[in-house]
This record gives C-alpha cells, sequence and structure tokens, in this order.
C-alpha cells in the first residue's frame, strides 16, 4: 500500500485525539485508491454539508463506485502505463469563500488534474484561478459557461435544452393538450427549466396558464397546489425541481384529485411516489432521468460502461439515494477517462484538446459541442437526451431524441423566452 | 373561485395547528429557562426518523410510532437539558451556542444513520382525501386531519394543565417570571425539566405526525425553525394563546398570499406583516413584559 | 486579574504581531492565503457585530447587511460603470443607510424581540434577492464583479489583496476600537448596563443604540464590499442564516466582553473549522462538539481562557490555596449579564 494521507488515513490518526467521538470508528468506507502505478488525482469540489448536500453528496457516491470499477478493472492508460484514479474531495459549502479555498487547494496542493464542481456561485467564484491555472474544471448547469470561463465545460448535463425533446414528444403523440401549468422551483434550475419550457410549448401551441413559484423555505406544498389546480389545466408541468419537491407535489396533486397527463425533467424514487398515489396516477409521465438498468441504456452507442452494473452498486450501497445527479459526476469522469486515453496525457490542457477536438463521446451518444448562440461558448455537447415515459410503474425510455433540429429551428423563440426570465 | 378560498381556508387551517404547536414547545423553553433553543427543529427531525424506524421500517402501527417518537425526542431533550442548559443556567448566549452545537450533532447523526440524499418516504396509515362536507374539489387528506386532530388536542390539553393544576399554575409563573418564580420557591431545576419534557414531546409529535407530509431528511428542521421563532415573537413571549393566535395570522397570510401570488412573496409578506406587528406592539400581541 | 502590561509590551507585542503577519503570505500555501484574506473580512464583520452587542442588542440582520453592501457596490458598478473604489464607498454607506431605515422598527423591541425582529428583517431583504431576478440576479446572483485596482497592481491577485484587506482591517479595527474608547463608547457600554440611568442622566439610549447600529452596518458593509470585489461574485446564499450564525458563535464563543473577544473566536474557529476539512460531511459534528466544549468549559468565551490559566497556575503553585481572583473580565461581559436564578 502506498503512503498517502487520505481522507480515512487522516480520520484514524485523529479520531482518538478528539474526546466523545465515537462515531469515528465505524464511518462508512470510502476507499478511493488502489496500490500499484502513479496515481492520477482528481477534484471533486462541492457541498457536502448543508441543505444542498442531499444533491451532491450522491453524485460524490456514484464516483465513488466509479473509480472502484474503474480501479478494479486497473485504472487509466496513459503512455503505455496503468494509473489508478484517487477522488479527493472538498466542501465548499456552496459558499464562494469555500469554492476558492478549496479550489486552491485541490489544484496547488493536492496536484488534482481534473476538477468536477456543483453549479453557480462556487463554480464562478473558483474560475478567476481555475482559469489562471488552465485547469479544466466541470459545472452542472450549461448556464454558467461564459466566454470569461474557457475551461469551463458542462461535458454531461445538457439541462434545460433536452426539455424540448419531452415537449416535442407530447405534441406529437397528444394533440389533446392545449393547455399546461406550471410549478416552478425559484432557481437557476427551475427558472433556466421555466424559460425553456415556455419556449418549447409555445412551439408546440400549448398555451400556459398558471405559474407558481416556490422557494427553499416551502414546508407546505397543498397551497401552490390547489393554486395551479384552480387553473384547470389539460396538463401538469413540474419543471425541474430537487427531487423531494417533486415528490411532494405529485402527492399533493393526487390528494387534491389531479388525474391529467403530467411532465416534469425528473421522477427520482418513484416507486415511493407510486406508493403515495397510484400506478395509474403516475402512468405516462413524461420525463428526463432513466433506471440505469434500462435495456436501451447497456446499447453500444452509450458512453458509460456497464451502466445496469453501476446502477445495481449503487442502490444496494445507497439505497433511497438514487438521484438524478447520482451518475452525472460518474458520467464526467467517463468522459474524461476517454480523453485522456485518446490524448495519451493526463495533463489538463491535452485532455481539454482532446475533448474538444471531436464531437463530444457523450454519455448518450454523440453529441456536437455548442452553446456560442447562448452563451458565447460551445463548451457544452447537445445531442441526444432519453424521453422517458413511466409505463405500467417502470420508466422506458421511448425516444432517444436529438435535439439539435430543434434548438437550429426554435433558437430564435428560446432566446426570447430566455431574455424575458432573465436566465441570460 | 370560491372553492379556491375554502380550499386554501382548509390548507391554512391545517398548517395553522402544526405551526402552533412547534412554536408553543419553543417559546415554553425560552419562557422557562431563557434560552433560544435552535435545535428545536431538529428535535421535530428526530421524531419524523422515529417514524420512519418504528412505522416505515418495522411496519409496527402508527400510534406506536407516535408514541415512540415522543419518547425518543423527550429522552435526548431532558438530556440536553441536564448536560447542556442546566450548566449554563442564567448564561443566555451560552444556552444559544450549545443549543446551535447540538442542532449541527444531531444533524451529522441523522446523516450518519439514515443517509444522505433522497428523502424518507413514510407512507400515512389513513391514505387517500376526504371531501370536506361532500363539497367537490374541496380535499383535506386523511394524514392531515390526524395533524389536527393531535395537534389541537395536545394544545387543549396543555391549556387545560396550565389553567387547571398546580403544576401548570407554577409554570406559568416560571415563564412570566422565572426570577420572582424562584423568589417563590419554586425550583426552576425541576420545572426546567418538566417544560423541557413538554417542549420536546411536542416537537417529537409534530415530527411524528407530519413525517408523512414533509421532506423528511437530515436537514427539515431548519426550514421551520424560522417560522416558529417568528410565531413565537409575535404572539408574545410567554403567552400559549398568543403563540397559537400568532401562527392563525401568520398561516393564514402565508397560504394565501402562496395561492394568489407565489410561495417566495408569501415568505417575504410573511415577514414584513410580522414586521409590521412589532412596531405596534414591540413585545408581541399578548406579551407584557419585555424580556432580553 | 492580568498583570497590568505597560503600553510599551502592548505596543512591542502588537509590532510582532503586525510583522508576523506581513510576513505571512510569503511562507503559507495558497489556499492558507485564501484562508487568511477571507478571515480578515470576517474580522471586520464580527468586530462590527460586537459594536451592535456592546449596547445589548444582538441584530441578526448583521450578514445581510453585509449583502446590501456588497450588492450595492456590485449593482452600482454594473449600472453606472463606476470605479470599483466609488461603488465601495457607496455600497458601505448604503448598508448604513438600510441599517438607518430598519432601525425604527426594530429600536422599538428589545432583547429576543429584537434578535428575532431583526433576522425577520434581514430574510425578508435577503428573499428579494432571490425573488426579484431583473434587478438582483435571483439566486445566482450577481457575477463578474470588477476586481479592485491601484495604479496597475490588479488587487484581484490573492497576495495583494491579502495586504489590501490586512491593511482595511486594521484601520477599520483601529477605528473602531477608538470608537469604544470615545465617550461615545463609553456611553454605549453605560446604556447596556442601566438603560434607566443612563436616561435619567439625559442620555437618550435609542438615539445612541441607532447610532451603533448604523455605525456598525457601514463597517458590516464595507466588509461585504471587499468579498463582492474580491470573489466577484455575489449571491444570496453568501449571506444566509448558516453564516449569520456563523457570526453569532464567533462572538459569543469568543466572548463579547472585550474588544479581542469576537477576534479571538473567529481566528481560533476559522482555524478548528478548516483543519477539520477531511471530515467531508462529518465536519459540522467535530464542530458542534467543540462549540458544546468551549461553553461548557469557558463560559465567559475564548477571551477568558488567559485569566483562567493564570487561575489555575498559581493555584497550582500555591498548592491549592484558594484565590479570589475574578476570572471574568470587566466590560460587556453579557455572559454574566443575568445573575443565576438560583443564586438568590
Amino acid at each position: 500500500m502506498k503512503t498517502k494521507v487520505t481522507r480515512r488515513k487522516f480520520l484514524a490518526g485523529s479520531a482518538g485525539t478528539i474526546a466523545g467521538l465515537s462515531l469515528a470508528g465505524t464511518l462508512p468506507k470510502r476507499s478511493f485508491a488502489h496500490e500499484e502505478g502513479e496515481v492520477i488525482k482528481i477534484g471533486f469540489l462541492g457541498a457536502l454539508t448543508g441543505d444542498l448536500a442531499g444533491w451532491v453528496l450522491p453524485g460524490l457516491y456514484g464516483v465513488e463506485i466509479w473509480v472502484e470499477q474503474i480501479n478494479a478493472a486497473g485504472g487509466v492508460k496513459v503512455g503505455g502505463d496503468w494509473h489508478q484514479i484517487e477522488v479527493i474531495s472538498y466542501d465548499d459549502e456552496y459558499l464562494g469563500a469555500k469554492a476558492v479555498t478549496g479550489a486552491k487547494k485541490l489544484v496547488l496542493e493536492d496536484e488534482v488534474k481534473f476538477l468536477v464542481m456543483s453549479f453557480t456561485t462556487p463554480v464562478f467564484a473558483a474560475q478567476p484561478f481555475l482559469t489562471e491555472q488552465k485547469m479544466v474544471s466541470t459545472t452542472l448547469t450549461p448556464s454558467d459557461m461564459s466566454p470569461e470561463r474557457p475551461y469551463l465545460i458542462a461535458p454531461v448535463e445538457q439541462h434545460p435544452f433536452y426539455l424540448v425533446t419531452g415537449v416535442e414528444w407530447i405534441r406529437r403523440n397528444r394533440p389533446d393538450i392545449k393547455t399546461v401549468a406550471f410549478v416552478t422551483q425559484n432557481d437557476e434550475l427551475g427558472m433556466n427549466s421555466l424559460a425553456t419550457y415556455a419556449a418549447a410549448f409555445e412551439v408546440a401551441g400549448i398555451e400556459i396558464i398558471e405559474e407558481k413559484l416556490f422557494g427553499f423555505e416551502i414546508t407546505d406544498f397543498a397551497p401552490v397546489v390547489s393554486a395551479v389546480l384552480a387553473a384547470k389545466p389539460d396538463m401538469l408541468c413540474l419543471d425541474t425541481a430537487y427531487p423531494d419537491y417533486i415528490n411532494l407535489i405529485l402527492e399533493q396533486a393526487f390528494l387534491q384529485g389531479w388525474q391529467g397527463p403530467l411532465i416534469g425533467a425528473s421522477l427520482d424514487n418513484y416507486p415511493a411516489i407510486i406508493a403515495k398515489t397510484s400506478q395509474e396516477f403516475l402512468e405516462g409521465y413524461i420525463f428526463h432521468y432513466p433506471d440505469f438498468d434500462d435495456p436501451r441504456l447497456q446499447e453500444p452507442d452509450i458512453n458509460f460502461t456497464n451502466a445496469a452494473e453501476f446502477y445495481r452498486v449503487y442502490t444496494e450501497r445507497h439505497p433511497g439515494a438514487w438521484n438524478a445527479v447520482s451518475w452525472e459526476y460518474a458520467a464526467i469522469l467517463a468522459m474524461w477517462k476517454g480523453a485522456v486515453e485518446a490524448a495519451d496525457s493526463a495533463e489538463p490542457m491535452d485532455v481539454f484538446q482532446a475533448m474538444k477536438s471531436t464531437d463530444a463521446p457523450h454519455i448518450f451518444g454523440p453529441a456536437a459541442w455548442w452553446g456560442t448562440e447562448v452563451y458565447g461558448i460551445d463548451n457544452a455537447p447537445v445531442g441526444k437526451w432519453p424521453v422517458v415515459q413511466m409505463q405500467s410503474g417502470k420508466p422506458v425510455i421511448v425516444d432517444m431524441a436529438d435535439m439539435r433540429p430543434w434548438l437550429a429551428e426554435h433558437q430564435d423563440v428560446l432566446m426570447r423566452h430566455m431574455k424575458d426570465r432573465n436566465v441570460i | 373561485m370560491l372553492e379556491l378560498i375554502l380550499q386554501t381556508c382548509v390548507n391554512a387551517i391545517i398548517a395553522t395547528s402544526f405551526a402552533a404547536i412547534f412554536a408553543v414547545g419553543l417559546m415554553l423553553i425560552f419562557g422557562v429557562m431563557q434560552i433560544i433553543n435552535f435545535a428545536h427543529g431538529e428535535l421535530y427531525m428526530a421524531g419524523a426518523y422515529t417514524v420512519w424506524v418504528v412505522y416505515a421500517e418495522n411496519n409496527l402501527p402508527f400510534f406506536v410510532a407516535v408514541l415512540a417518537a415522543a419518547l425518543v425526542v423527550i429522552v435526548i431533550g431532558l438530556l440536553m437539558e441536564v448536560a447542556l442548559f442546566r450548566p449554563l443556567r442564567g448564561n443566555m448566549l451560552g444556552g444559544l451556542i450549545v443549543s446551535i452545537g447540538m442542532l449541527f450533532i444531531l444533524q451529522v447523526l441523522a446523516v450518519h444513520f439514515f443517509g444522505e440524499g433522497l428523502m424518507k418516504t413514510i407512507l400515512s396509515p389513513y391514505r387517500g382525501a376526504w371531501e370536506v362536507f361532500g363539497l367537490r374539489g374541496i380535499t383535506v387528506p386523511y394524514q392531515r386531519l390526524i395533524v389536527l386532530g393531535v395537534a389541537s388536542g395536545l394544545l387543549a390539553l396543555f391549556w387545560v394543565f396550565l389553567r387547571r393544576s398546580r403544576l401548570g399554575w407554577a409554570l406559568r409563573a416560571c415563564t412570566q417570571d422565572p426570577e420572582a418564580a424562584a423568589l417563590q420557591g419554586i425550583s426552576i431545576n425541576k420545572f426546567a425539566l418538566i417544560a423541557m419534557a413538554i417542549s420536546a414531546g411536542l416537537a417529537g409529535v409534530g415530527g411524528a405526525v407530519m413525517a408523512p407530509l414533509v421532506v423528511v431528511d437530515p436537514h427539515m428542521g431548519s426550514s421551520v425553525i424560522i417560522m416558529a421563532l417568528i410565531v413565537v415573537i409575535v404572539g408574545g413571549l410567554g403567552s400559549l394563546e398568543g403563540a397559537v393566535l400568532a401562527a392563525i395570522i401568520y398561516t393564514f397570510f402565508h397560504t394565501f398570499m402562496t395561492t394568489f401570488f407565489d410561495g417566495v412573496i408569501a415568505n417575504i409578506l410573511g415577514l414584513v406583516v410580522m414586521m409590521l406587528v412589532l412596531v405596534i406592539r414591540p413585545t408581541g400581541i399578548m406579551g407584557t413584559s419585555e424580556k432580553s | 486579574m492580568k498583570k497590568a502590561s505597560s503600553p510599551w509590551t502592548k505596543g512591542l507585542s502588537l509590532g510582532a504581531l503586525l510583522a508576523a503577519v506581513c510576513v505571512l503570505p510569503f511562507i503559507v500555501k495558497p489556499f492558507q492565503l485564501e484562508v487568511l484574506i477571507f478571515l480578515f473580512i470576517n474580522i471586520v464583520l464580527v468586530v462590527s457585530f460586537r459594536l451592535i452587542a456592546i449596547t445589548g442588542e444582538f441584530s441578526l440582520a448583521h450578514v445581510v447587511i453585509m449583502g446590501t453592501g456588497a450588492y450595492a457596490s456590485a449593482l452600482l458598478g454594473k449600472w453606472f460603470g463606476l470605479d470599483p473604489w466609488l461603488t465601495m464607498l457607496f455600497g458601505s454607506l448604503t448598508a448604513a443607510a438600510i441599517a438607518y431605515i430598519l432601525s425604527f422598527p426594530l429600536f422599538r423591541m428589545k432583547g429576543f424581540y429584537f434578535l428575532i425582529g431583526s433576522f425577520a428583517a434581514g430574510e425578508a431583504i435577503r428573499l428579494s434577492w432571490g425573488r426579484f431576478r431583473g434587478v438582483f440576479g435571483g439566486s445566482k446572483g450577481i457575477s463578474a464583479i470588477p476586481p479592485l485596482e491601484i495604479g496597475n497592481i490588479n488587487l484581484g491577485m490573492p497576495v495583494p489583496f491579502y495586504f489590501f484587506a490586512l491593511a482595511w482591517m486594521v484601520i477599520c479595527l483601529v477605528i473602531m476600537y477608538r470608537l469604544e474608547k470615545s465617550r461615545l463608547g463609553l456611553t454605549l457600554h453605560a446604556i447596556h448596563w442601566q438603560d434607566l440611568l443612563a436616561e435619567s442622566v439625559g442620555v437618550n439610549a435609542r438615539h445612541y443604540r441607532v447610532l451603533a447600529f448604523v455605525i456598525a452596518s457601514f463597517f458590516a458593509g464595507f466588509a461585504g464590499t471587499m468579498l463582492a470585489h474580491y470573489l466577484s461574485v455575489i449571491s444570496p446564499h453568501e449571506f444566509g442564516l448558516g453564516i449569520m450564525l456563523s457570526v453569532l458563535v464567533w462572538a459569543i464563543v469568543g466572548g463579547v466582553g472585550t474588544f479581542a473577544g469576537p477576534i479571538i473566536g473567529v481566528v481560533l474557529l476559522s482555524f478548528v473549522d478548516e483543519s477539520i476539512r477531511a471530515f467531508d460531511e462529518y465536519r459540522p459534528l467535530v464542530y458542534g462538539i467543540v462549540l458544546i466544549l468551549t461553553i461548557l468549559f469557558l463560559p465567559e468565551g475564548l477571551q477568558g481562557l488567559p485569566a483562567r490559566v493564570t487561575l489555575f497556575v498559581r493555584r497550582f503553585w500555591r498548592g491549592g490555596r484558594r484565590e479570589t481572583v475574578e476570572a471574568r473580565p470587566t466590560g460587556a461581559g453579557v455572559a454574566s449579564d443575568r445573575p443565576p436564578p438560583s443564586a438568590s
């Protein structure tokens, strides 16, 4: 075993010195690196404590499992040698100041070669330093991209653009739907989602008749849901919201008698929601996050090795934690690994060139680097994204829809809505 | 429109009942021990997680889980009183800091034992909803009726206890003027234990009956503690009736604003209205003394 | 009581401390330098927080007030293209002005009412930043805030900004220290101790409280503008309840009784917080235990530690003979504010 002061070692050493911390001995195992070869380090900078931890920590769990699987298979091959991967995490508490500190520690002290981050403020705050260092970092929201942040990429998440594919599916398959009402989370996810859905519904000829915003301080969804149901829409759109909010909104809609069609970005932990509502209630729900044991994701055009096995290990080890970001950080690293092997180097700029020089090997198939029209820089791949439908209580990929034709044709509509809602 | 207004009233009544028992517990601690218990929301969380373990995971009846939640949370509360608050009696700021410390500890324990990530889904023992007096479009889920029943029952019991028993009378004396009560020979330590037990019990039961309705996660306490602190001061410290009245005003206002404007505007205006009430009555609606 | 240190030794030790702080950026690691920079900003914040606390009130709007300074400075730069130096001044003044407006409703309240009332006022402002996207940028806040420049030195760089923040911190601390030792400061202490007595000799307590609140808010706003122009991005979350609780904890754990208390608190607790980072999601647990142990064993805060140690050492030397040394420092020790009810 190589001697490296990892998180766990630190814990073991300091546990005895901290009186009363009997927990330390029972901390869950977070084994990162294996032995042999020169280790390549990757930084994980995100909120591990506080309200947002419920969103980011499941992503770190996914990274751990992915790293374990890759390391067990030998690691990453650079220059004829196999290298193990080690992930070093730092809690940015979703604060700018901590993100700057963490980025410097990870890049200069730990010498990570790649940095995955969450989104918005912490990403913005760390970028001047990361740009100066020519360090490649990633965000979960393409709306964070800007020409001033040339090495910030959004390699996996194509939110909110893929939402148009769901609306297109509705337009083709449900011509009876003419009106829609929104429940929207008041943050970057929710507002970007609202703007994109609004554009897509306009193109599809569906009228928006009610919108209700809610903030993170919310404890009771009954009033919000009562208000949107009172508008008597044909369809209810849940926009992009944290999974727990989706859960409660759906339960309220069910209890207040909603029986119509539903659409939204995600539907995490659907078995729990079915248990609270009914299978019929969720039947036909259109969203965009498949389970990774879906047969479609085992096909060769999917750039994620053994998705089903990843899903099995994940749900076994962290029951009830699988959400929309559980696989995203891992998928980012899978893309990074591909670029490292293509460049035959782990140096950030080599990897960056390798990534950008070809069509992006996006998890859901080849994609083109895109974004200039909206954000001024082409650092997000757009291409295919699954349209998922609930069928008999199971999510089924009904389409691997390419969003590029829609974006090419209706870009002006999208830009107008995004400007109206102050998201760009 | 009438339908929506009626439905909103129904929503508000349910929300009020919970706000009231939660805030009354917080007020009691402050009244007797002069401590702002920032960890009160985490006691509520502990109640919800107890229901998760007892009812959802081990399939025991729901009412057993509620009783277990009350017991577990009362034990946590009493431990806090004996180990933390008692040594710091008279030191209001010290009490505040240890309660913040407790808040961190309880949250991490929840992460450790129950995991971070998606909320725990707890199914209501009585699924479905009641159409209020058979009116179509106005519904109230059975679980919310349970919240209403349990909360108003506990409040009534507590009121009777305060008004009709000797112990209650003494407790009231403690909340209104702890120093004078001490001079009268009332043991603050004893009543601190009683107050803590009642307060923690209310938080625990609140968390237990709300568990099937809310996001059950390690941070669930932070959203309710703010509401409760505001309700407590608007009602006026030391006044049970005031807390209930403030809970009614705040939640009705907030619920209507959420329905007819949006959730964020409701939060902002709710805070502004509370400020206005305090400008007119700087010691709250029913508060009499200024405590510092 | 500590041995009365002569002005000479005091000056000498302060000078040595300052010299050490000037050498630090060249020996510490870059990320530790960041920690120090944010520490300086937080020191200004927590010392200004104490300025209100010495009048007997704790304002939970303080971090949001800091945010109003940051937002005002960032927005003025964005809308009118004003120079950052100018917007920093206007930002601080805006914070003071908002505080003055808030003082009308807030200073009708006292104690616990003031504590929660100030929180409600601050939270209403903070939520507005998140709600009104057109003006305040919503939850993503404002980014690309221009960095400060002196001549052609870009203060966005850590080492120059370190000295910049250090210099302003020292200036702010000197001003606030002088203020506390002035007639105004003595009056502030007096109204904390005896509201009625102060009134009876013709001091308008409310007037002085408002004054302290506005001055403190100016400094908080200034700290906010430093943060905004250094980070180049601000958002509502940066000024949330979590940070406010941190400020409260720093001040009280350090001890609000003395000028140095909150500084000791923020320095030591930031150090603790940074040194337990490797615990990841378990860090708040360790932090919580540290808080509880500190308060249980040092109820008057860390600033009481030297006196306690001295007491202990003396007792030890004199073979356990009881000493009547008062461990608690004088001044507005809020810890000793209320006699324990059982004491009578």
